[in-house]
């Protein structure tokens, strides 16, 4: 008789969450997106990872039953183009957080108020900002942008891993 | 002698973001410009020297909110160029595939851009404090929609499955069935819908309208049908160009329409649907309307959001009706023809805001040579100008605060989304 498999409890924790917002016709406000594809091979079975070109309501749908998540969007907020900026809004507000290009219906920081009205706010929920230059019509990133995808890449693997190591969220 | 000028810098809770200028002059209102800063017809000078396969994909990705307006209007003025006819089965799922849209669109704007105006609050976000039901049913529909689109266009921002032709691949009948359940539950969210807007308080101002939309000989007007106006006009749809022309307006880099001679404005979208196709709304829809009093003709544009509550069971009741008599086309599309000389072909579809009008002339070979794209929200500038004019010479003892969020009432009546128009936009409000 075989033994009953072992259960891992930090297998049974859904997996960590990360959605890139943007619109990929509009130059630097494609950067969330680019890091979102950048990520998803390197994080294959160690998180979900989703593209977002809707407006912000379509997160209120997209993290629906996630605990922990990570959203990548452009953002103007006076600072050097490329500038990473990191919230966990938790109770506050993402001050200045517009979408960039507006072609969502809500902005980020608007759809985060609108969840936590209704009660639909992850437990968790991190924003990475990178600072726009450039959100003309176009397909490429200008290089500060390009540059502050590759750290929020970076940045967010290492945040990751370093959860992954203490076994599962901080607060958990 | 006194001026005044009210600007709003961006209109809050519009698809992408505008501006309006208006200038007050002895109490007199001289002048109203509605701004769009549209990125110069970038769309269409990147169409040239592309196959015409590729225009819906490319097109889809102009608007985040009406992706399959623009695929519908690109294919069918490319089959219209190619002299091809896609009927049965394929036609009735592109029609569902509209349908989702509808059902996405409508309530997006009835619920999260539209209500707080009538009950008094900034945004949504205000709103869902007091009134959380109702935004959760708004999103709730937008969600049915979305799976829609998902469903059959393979992922619902940007669907990818449509063709010239048809689509890649047909849903299976059993997958169509499987949604009906989703459609039934939103059907009694959208009668809900339909006396919450009945409910609310309007104006009481009546404008005439010249509407302008699609009408087919037995039903509710999606991508078929003739163009007709409220004034008279009546030609096939592909001669958009030989009724209506795009003029430059001195201060904004968009173009506006406006009816060829005259040069007058004219009103595209739920209102205008509705006008003119009052008699071919599906029974349960026909009975709502019935049932909230909603008169045969709507003139008055703040009724517009029960008019876009109608129009979404329209849409799920004619998702019913194709989903039950569904059988699976094979192919799934029907091969377009070797293109070997320059042919020409234009189409309107009914996006959620009004009439979206594509034209293409592609060469031998199958390169677009040429292509215009002319959206709704285009269209109803010159019409949402009139409205605040009107607005304001009614309205002039308001202060420039309570003036300047009647003018964005105004604007968000006609559910305009600048951001297939056009990029940033500001708005201005200028008494002298």
């Amino acid at each position: 008789m075989s033994e009953p498999a072992p259960t891992n409890p930090a297998r049974t924790l859904p997996l960590p969450l990360i959605i890139g917002l943007g619109n990929d016709q509009r130059s630097d406000d494609r950067s969330g997106l680019e890091v979102a594809r950048a990520l998803r091979p390197l994080l294959a079975g160690k998180a979900r990872v989703e593209e977002c070109e809707s407006e912000g309501i379509a997160l209120l749908e997209l993290w629906r039953g996630s605990d922990h998540v990570l959203v990548i969007d452009a953002v103007r907020s006076g600072a050097a183009p490329g500038t990473v900026h990191r919230l966990e809004p938790g109770d506050g507000f993402l001050p200045g957080f517009r979408s960039v290009t507006s072609t969502h219906g809500l902005s980020l920081a608007e759809a985060v108020a609108l969840a936590r009205g209704l009660g639909c706010l992850p437990r968790r929920l991190v924003v990475y900002g990178i600072e726009a230059d450039d959100v003309r019509m176009g397909a490429e990133l200008t290089p500060p942008v390009a540059h502050g995808v590759q750290e929020v890449t970076d940045r967010i693997l290492a945040e990751l891993e370093a959860e992954a190591a203490v076994g599962g969220s901080p607060d958990a | 002698m006194t001026e005044r000028t009210i600007g709003i810098d961006y209109i809050a809770r519009v698809e992408g973001e505008g501006a309006l200028k208006v200038r007050i002059q002895n109490n007199h209102v001289e002048d109203v410009q509605l701004k769009i800063f549209e990125p110069p017809r970038f769309f269409e000078a990147f169409l040239r020297g592309r196959s015409y396969l590729e225009a819906p994909d490319i097109t889809a990705r102009i608007c985040g909110i009406c992706p399959v307006a623009y695929q519908m209007s690109s294919v069918h003025a490319m089959e219209r160029a190619l002299g091809m006819k896609v009927g049965g089965q394929i036609r009735e799922l592109r029609r569902l595939l509209y349908c989702g849209e509808w059902i996405e669109s409508h309530p997006l704007h009835i619920f999260l851009l539209h209500a707080p105006d009538f009950l008094g609050y900034p945004d949504a976000i205000h709103m869902a404090k007091d009134y959380p039901d109702a935004v959760k049913l708004g999103l709730a529909l937008k969600k049915v929609g979305n799976s829609l689109m998902t469903l059959l266009g393979g992922r619902e921002i940007h669907p990818i499955n449509v063709r010239v032709g048809g689509f890649y691949r047909a849903p299976t009948v059993n997958e169509l069935k499987a949604f009906r359940p989703q459609l039934v539950e939103a059907m009694k969210l959208a009668e809900t819908t339909v006396h919450f807007t009945a409910d609310l308080d309007f104006p009481n101002i009546e404008e005439d309208y010249e509407f302008v939309s699609l009408r087919h000989e037995r039903e509710y007007p999606l991508c078929d049908g003739d163009l007709v106006s409220s004034k008279g006009i009546k030609v096939p749809q592909d001669r958009w160009d030989d009724v209506f022309e795009e003029v430059q307006a001195p201060y904004a880099n968009a173009l506006q329409s406006v009816r060829k001679g005259g040069g007058t404005s004219y009103l595209v979208g739920p209102l205008a649907r509705y006008a003119l196709n009052r008699d071919h709304l599906s029974p349960r829809a026909d009975q709502l309307a019935r049932e909230v009093g909603l008169e045969n003709v709507v003139r008055n544009p703040y009724r517009s959001v029960v008019v876009r509550a109608v129009e979404t069971v329209y849409a799920i009741e004619e998702a019913l009706r194709i989903i039950d008599q569904y059988e699976r086309p094979d192919p799934s599309w029907v091969e377009p023809p070797p293109v070997t000389k320059s042919v020409t072909g234009g189409a309107v579809s009914e996006a959620p805001r009004g009439i979206l009008y594509h034209r293409y002339r592609i060469g031998p070979g199958g390169l677009i040579e040429d292509a215009k794209i002319v959206a709704p929200t285009s269209q109803n500038q010159k019409r949402i100008e009139d409205d605040v004019r009107h607005l304001v010479e009614r309205s002039l003892a308001l202060d420039d605060p309570a003036l300047t969020n009647a003018c964005e009432r105004a604007i968000r009546n006609h559910d305009p989304c600048i951001s297939c128009a056009t990029h940033f936009l500001k708005l201005d409000i200028e008494r002298r």
